[in-house]
């Protein structure tokens, strides 16, 4: 058995890891991989993309339910192939979601689901900011080798992606995972562009891919399926391919440098300030080439 | 900072409205500044307490520990008769309720001890898959169960650790299950992690009775006293304090162990409320003035003559027994004085052989600390060091007291850290040195050593504490524990150390604490 690659993806709630993690997982099951997704998240709703906007039972369930778990209760094929699995949760407001993360890792440890499937790469979708120990276990335990963080040019997805890197650097020098790449999601003005490339810079990060919006996604999803799926010879189809090469060829795993607190804040003001110079500048007719070579 | 009027600085020190429509109370560091770790003169304690500079630290090692569920309340709540317990918990969080059975069985029924006596001890065996669903719907089937088994009057529930960290909706079930059950739910948020000072569970405990269990009052009992904490005493000082309001026609609400459910909603309609320990009672209290205009005082305990006179003082006042209580103190001088002061002749020879007073390193409760330390003095000794499981500021006014009429002291403050009293016990070099359970007694001297009071429920006569008998019992225990030095002598002989040499020769008892800036 080849080594399997195994990848975490991190990012704030509502920045697209789903959209990113399931488009990977289909463009690489084009490229002829086997492929596994592991939702880490209690809404259980990682992999709907690859399997027509359905939900699939979650190994909570499984273990809730009582009965011996065989692999058939917590496994179920998507689009090209992909081996889709949800970690899934208590309801809102009860439990320990985090805890839960945990016992379904260990499931699908005992399970040996990785030996049965022998997968050539597996994906995990993991639930926001590092919020307790259980949505850290891909770190922290070096479950995923290489880490990945989904972030856009706002404030409030760079700090998420800045509390990653705090995670990262916590247990790297105990086995953790290492980082591999930001992938800036939500890409369409160049000053986006910039602010994270200046993110990346001041965290001794690299940029994996640059994702721009896009309708194709919008629509793709609507049918509850992956671009690659829905449209393959789109140029976003195309973008996420070139995000799944990468991913197979970067041998690139360092230790990120956060940002303190008060640093972080410090980089988010000077930002702000430019882009308000820009915004009275477009107002007085002085353009905006500016703020475009403005670096620091 | 500068207060107008004391009662302000005070109010600063610590909370005093106590309310009831929260789930539970705060913890002793949020309501009184509360730490467990101290070692320096009392005066420097009093002054930083003062200052509002006073500041917890950690251990870096810490031998043993207790927390405020298994230490202080399964021990108690366990032996409510008409009552179950739940401990929402582990199972293994609740075992040492069961220890306690077994000792508490140890009294005699003769001497008061209720002949049935099960414990009706239930658990929700908390595991993994309970903590990350939550388990709810297993608390609200247990608490049927305990109904369905018991047919108690009450039900404690007890959380745990567990089922604070992952958020359990307690007062939910409570709230579905109470319509459909006969039983008063009581739920007691006493999880270990919410505070390091173990006496935030006697507080969660009272706060739960007060909201609960007490019912408005329906007629005022002039002739009741509300009196807490026996068990932290022994079975003795019961029986005691149970003699002496009997004689001027009082009678004892003695709460909680052994206590019946009825016995707790009726403590609205007390005379008073006396404590034994303040400590563990001022909550209660405060909370049963506050909603029910029952008075209460918190000092001093009924340990030693003077305190103990004084004690009955106060009782006398709030019940309009005033000259019954002065006859009475008479009459128990006349009886007692005589053999008190052979007891202090006793050690006032000893000490005249040996050219200075006999000392005494006390290892006390907070409560205990300020009622003992002038019991001590009643006898001619002096202690030149005291210890105290932990320290708040609701005891400060009263420390304060305590230095001002019998002199400066050390004072260390631990919990259950054997190692440290050994450090400052072979460093300050007692006549006579006293250990309480869990506090550690693993170390030989040469010198008098022994315990300050048994485990809970030690019925012997000379255990007793507490009043007259008390004083006297107690009295002719220390003058024993000083004079009989066979057992230290053998225990010196045939066993090891506990502690290298290497401890004994740090310069300060508290090497593992870690200063928290």
């Amino acid at each position: 058995m080849t080594k399997i690659r195994s990848v975490a993806i991190y990012g704030k709630g509502g920045i697209g890891k789903s959209t990113t993690t399931s488009n990977l997982s289909a463009a690489l099951a084009d490229m002829g991989k086997r492929v596994i997704q592991i939702g880490c998240d209690p809404k259980s709703d990682s992999t709907n993309n690859l399997r027509g906007g359905r939900s699939i039972p979650t190994v909570l369930d499984a273990i809730r339910s009582g009965k011996p778990v065989e692999l058939d209760d917590i496994v179920y094929e998507g689009f090209g192939g992909v081996l889709c699995i949800e970690a899934g949760g208590p309801e809102p407001g009860v439990g320990c979601a985090g805890r839960g993360i945990i016992a379904a890792i260990e499931l699908l440890r005992q399970k040996k689901v990785f030996e049965e499937y022998k997968p050539d790469v597996v994906l995990y979708d993991v639930l926001g900011d590092v919020v307790c120990g259980g949505f850290s276990v891909p770190i922290r335990e070096g479950v995923a080798e290489q880490v990945y963080t989904v972030t856009s040019a706002d404030f409030m997805a760079i700090y998420a992606a800045n509390n990653l890197f705090k995670g990262i650097q916590k247990y790297a020098s105990s086995g953790g995972a290492l980082f591999s790449g930001i992938i800036a999601n939500s890409v369409t003005l160049p000053v986006q562009r910039e602010i994270i490339d200046d993110f990346a810079s001041r965290t001794g990060t690299t940029i994996a891919e640059y994702v721009p919006r896009s309708d194709t996604i919008t629509r793709s999803e609507l049918l509850g399926q992956t671009a690659i799926e829905y449209d393959p010879d789109s140029t976003q189809a195309e973008v996420y391919r070139s995000l799944a090469r990468t991913l197979l060829k970067n041998e690139e795993r360092y230790v990120p440098k956060p940002l303190e607190a008060a640093e972080l804040k410090v980089w988010a003001e000077s930002w702000s300030d430019r882009l308000l110079t820009k915004k009275n500048d477009a107002r007085s007719g002085s353009g905006s080439r500016e703020i475009a070579s403005t670096s620091t | 900072m500068v207060f107008a009027t004391r009662d302000e600085a005070d109010s600063a020190l610590y909370e005093k409205r106590i309310d009831l429509s929260q789930a539970t109370c705060p913890n002793r560091e949020q309501r009184a500044n509360g730490i467990n770790i101290f070692y320096g003169k009392a005066s420097d304690l009093i002054e930083k307490a003062r200052s509002g500079c006073l500041q917890n630290h950690e251990r870096g090692f810490a031998q043993s520990s207790g927390c405020s569920l298994n230490f202080y309340l399964s021990v108690r709540v366990g032996t409510i008769r008409d009552a179950a317990t739940i401990f929402h918990a582990p199972v293994g969080c609740s075992s040492s309720a069961l220890g306690y059975r077994e000792l508490f069985r140890g009294v005699p029924v003769e001497l008061g001890r209720p002949a049935e006596y099960d414990l009706h001890w239930m658990t929700t065996n908390l595991r993994e898959k309970d903590v990350v669903y939550g388990a709810g719907d297993k608390l609200k089937k247990a608490i049927y169960e305990a109904q369905e088994r018991y047919n108690p009057k009450a039900i404690f529930i007890l959380t745990s650790c567990t089922t604070g960290i992952i958020g359990e909706d307690i007062e939910g079930a409570v709230a579905d299950v109470q319509p459909h059950i006969d039983a008063r739910l009581v739920p007691i948020h006493c999880e270990g992690v919410r505070s390091r000072i173990v006496q935030t569970g006697y507080d969660a405990f009272w706060h739960a009775v007060l909201k609960y269990l007490v019912k408005k009052p329906e007629k005022k009992q002039t002739d009741l006293v509300n009196v807490a904490s026996m068990l932290s005493y022994t079975w003795q000082d019961r029986l005691e304090i149970q003699r002496l309001l009997g004689k001027i026609g009082l009678r004892a609400n003695l709460i909680p162990e052994f206590a019946t459910v009825e016995q707790f909603q009726q403590l609205s309609e007390a005379a008073v409320t006396a404590p034994l320990c303040p400590t563990y009672t001022d909550y209660l209290s405060r909370g049963l003035e506050q909603e029910y205009g029952v008075p209460y005082f918190l000092y001093p305990s009924p340990m030693g003559i003077t305190n103990t006179d004084e004690w009955l003082r106060q009782i006398g006042k709030y019940t309009g027994k005033s000259d019954e209580v002065e006859a009475l103190i008479e009459e128990e001088h006349r009886i007692w004085m005589p053999k008190m002061q052979a007891i202090r002749s006793e050690f006032d020879r000893i000490a005249a052989e040996k050219g200075s007073k006999v000392s005494v390193l006390g290892s006390l409760g907070q409560g205990r600390l300020l009622a003992q330390m002038p019991f001590f003095d009643e006898l001619g000794l002096v202690s030149p060091a005291a210890m105290s499981q932990d320290y708040d500021n609701l005891i400060l006014e009263e420390l304060e007291e305590v230095v001002s009429r019998v002199g400066d002291f050390d004072l260390l403050v631990n919990t259950f850290q054997a190692a440290e009293q050994s450090h400052i016990t072979t460093k300050l070099d007692p006549d006579l040195t006293l250990t309480c359970p869990f506090q550690g007694g693993a170390y030989k001297r040469i010198k008098g050593a022994t315990r300050i009071h048994a485990l809970r429920g030690d019925p012997h006569p000379w255990s007793a504490q507490s009043g007259y008998t008390g004083a006297v019992a107690y009295g002719n225990f220390l003058l024993q524990a000083l004079k009989s030095r066979s057992f230290q002598k053998t225990l010196k002989e045939k066993t090891k150390d506990s502690y290298r040499d290497w401890w004994f020769k740090q310069s300060n008892p508290l090497y593992y604490m870690k200063r928290v800036v």
